[in-house]
């Protein structure tokens, strides 16, 4: 009994701490959510819904979008550190790729928003380089510009642990493979992808909830229409206050975010069963 | 030991004057507002008033830092704080109406010198609010179309011909949308104001009816197409980026911060301003005093040094090219015709007066918001 007892108090902190710090804050931004003048009611989602019904298929699309363009390069990424053969290129992109990890998104937005400007620094550079002309030069600061920010940013963190995980994978499968004369673009897909497929699935919903949450980039690049929820949402507060509408948006996202935690859950329970 | 410490202690206690105060002034707008009172207003009333020192808090550009003040003094005022955290304000005229309506300000420019010096209109009512006696105009700014004359020769002088040339012109007008800082949604409001199928001085004069903001759909929808042909920049220093990169050729920009680039050397110095029919609106900052300040008595003094003749011609258009807050004859006196001049160069006094518009009062104005959001931006 006081074993049992000993164990809740230590735990106590912790658990006071989840209470207090995220369940707490969760359910009143919910709760806001469903609030009107009038008692509880869907007002606040009819707004939302009217306003932003663009900005939630662009979110989605947007953030789906850069999820898999993400897991293709950490794939490539992760693949070819396991199978390259030359040492030094491997050597090489072991020592670049994980960069972008340590910059923050603000930072992101603010290095994206210089360089793929219309007469930025990468359009500056095709055209002085004679490949392109300065007249047909096209600003990238669109959803296009998000899209490649978040690649950019996410691509190293999904990278790291897939590769982690590929490095650990028992190489006489590999091996096997190669003898038998399996090509490594075979290999890798057919071999290495399939063993580290949950670690690829982790990484990148972790990615995904990120990616939802991101204000500074939507804000920095593209915050007018379309934008991502996000930079609606500090709109309704920031320029009136409204915190219902605000509310219900931030309920539509987590809404999103949950349904790729459960299609990750039901697929973990699914490979157990 | 101890005791040497305490008599430093009891030293270092008496020693500070019995009237040293610290001055709070909490700023919305962009960091030039910070800039003003760091550099400029604080050390002068420092010098004016020793002892007293002045911290200055910025709070964020646009409208979103004005609502961070009304939302600390609601804060402050719902918890029945006995003094408050600041002691000045400088808030947009949208939200001097709210603070006056929940009665949190002191009443006090009869009380200072400079009070009689302001008899513009929009001194005392703000957006529909009477507000008169509780501020006192900062600056008084203005929107207006930006241009680089090497790619537009024969500028838009209305927005009727404005949206032929961005027809002929695609991808060549450039605005910020309402999202991204005043100088948008002033275009946006202009815009009403210009195809709206109501009567335009009923949006700046009220009274509010429901019925009026349904005469918006036809302006709301040509505007939907107007955007198709624009391209729509990051902000206000943004449209005023792209202006300077050559990547548009005409946008709505803040007239004071088109001409604080151009001096900095930020915008080449051949661009020019126009301001076009049937007219764009501007906006007045005010400063505010809160009935519950630590020191009421030090804010007015602040108040008053800070809307004297000279502080206005010095700081105010000297420094940051606003249009003064005081009535103009008060400040014109106190400087060289040139300095005055500069003020005019592209949008005359004439232009003003006749194109100068305020914004619609404060429930047409958010209607007109939501308005865009609903039917241009989604």
């Amino acid at each position: 009994m006081t074993t049992r007892l000993t164990g809740l108090l230590l735990v106590l902190p912790a658990l006071a701490m989840v209470l207090l710090f995220f369940i707490l804050p969760l359910s009143a931004s919910v709760i806001g959510a469903f609030e009107v003048e009038t008692g509880f009611g869907l007002a606040n989602f009819v707004k939302a819904f009217d306003f932003y019904s663009q900005d939630m298929l662009f979110t989605l699309v947007i953030v789906c979008l850069s999820t898999v363009l993400i897991g293709l390069l950490a794939i490539a990424i992760g693949g070819y550190l396991t199978l390259g053969e030359n040492p030094r290129a491997v050597a090489i992109l072991r020592n670049l790729y994980r960069w972008p990890m340590f910059i923050p998104f603000i930072v992101v937005g603010q290095v994206m928003r210089t360089f793929l400007a219309k007469n930025g620094l990468m359009n500056s550079t095709l055209a002085a380089s004679g490949l392109i002309d300065p007249a047909q030069a096209v600003s990238l600061l669109d959803w296009r510009g998000i899209v490649i920010a978040f690649v950019w940013k996410q691509t190293p963190f999904v990278a790291l642990l897939v590769a982690g995980s590929m490095a650990s994978l028992d190489r006489g499968t590999i091996e096997a493979a190669r003898n038998l004369g399996a090509s490594r673009l075979r290999i890798l897909v057919e071999i290495v992808v399939p063993q580290v497929a949950r670690t690829i699935m982790v990484g990148l919903i972790l990615s995904f909830v990120t990616m939802m949450s991101v204000l500074s980039v939507p804000l920095m690049i593209n915050a007018q229409s379309p934008t991502m929820l996000t930079a609606d949402i500090a709109f309704r507060i920031n320029a009136y206050g409204d915190y219902g509408t605000a509310n219900a948006l931030g309920t539509i996202s987590l809404v999103m975010s949950a349904a790729a935690a459960l299609i990750y859950l039901r697929m973990t329970l699914r490979e157990r069963s | 030991m101890k005791i040497v410490l305490k008599a430093a202690l009891a030293t270092g206690l008496l020693a500070s004057p019995a009237t040293a105060a610290e001055l709070t002034v909490l700023t919305a707008g962009d960091q030039n507002m910070v800039d003003y009172v760091n550099e400029y207003l604080a050390p002068l009333f420092e010098e004016q008033n020793p002892g007293n020192t002045v911290r200055v808090v910025g709070t964020g550009p646009g409208d979103a830092g004005s609502q961070k003040i009304v939302e600390r003094s609601e804060a402050q005022g719902k918890a029945n704080a006995e003094t408050w955290d600041y002691d000045v304000a400088v808030v947009h005229e949208k939200f001097v109406g709210p603070l006056v309506k929940a009665g949190y300000l002191e009443q006090y420019r009869d009380r200072i010198s400079t009070g009689k010096l302001v008899t513009r209109a929009n001194a005392d009512m703000a957006l529909g609010t009477d507000v008169k006696g509780y501020v006192m105009p900062m600056f008084n700014s203005q929107t207006a179309l930006a241009y680089n004359p090497a790619l537009v020769s024969n500028p838009p002088k209305s927005y009727e011909e404005l949206v032929n040339w961005a027809k002929e012109n695609p991808g060549k007008f450039g605005y910020n949308g309402i999202k991204g800082g005043a100088s948008g949604v002033s275009f946006v409001m202009g815009w009403i104001y210009a195809f709206g199928e109501g009567d335009a001085n009923k949006l700046m004069n009220g009274p509010f009816e429901e019925a009026e903001t349904k005469k918006w759909d036809g302006a709301l929808a040509s505007l939907k197409d107007f955007t198709t042909n624009a391209q729509l920049t990051p902000g206000n220093a943004g449209t005023l980026d792209m202006l300077s990169r050559g990547e548009i050729a005409i946008g709505p920009v803040w007239v004071d911060m088109f001409y604080s680039w151009q001096a900095n050397g930020q915008l080449p110095p051949e661009f020019k301003l126009v301001l076009p029919e049937p007219g764009m609106p501007g906006q007045p900052m005010h400063y505010v005093i809160p009935s519950k300040a630590t020191d009421v008595k030090l804010a007015e003094k602040f108040v008053e040094l800070a809307t004297s003749p000279k502080v206005q011609a010095e700081g105010i258009v000297e420094r940051f090219s606003w249009y003064p807050g005081i009535d103009a004859q008060h400040v014109q006196a106190e400087l060289e015709p040139a300095s005055w001049n500069k003020l005019f160069t592209d949008v005359t006094p004439e232009d003003l007066a006749k194109n100068g518009k305020p914004f619609p009062i404060a429930p047409y104005n958010s209607a007109i918001l939501e308005a865009y959001e609903r039917s241009v931006s989604n």
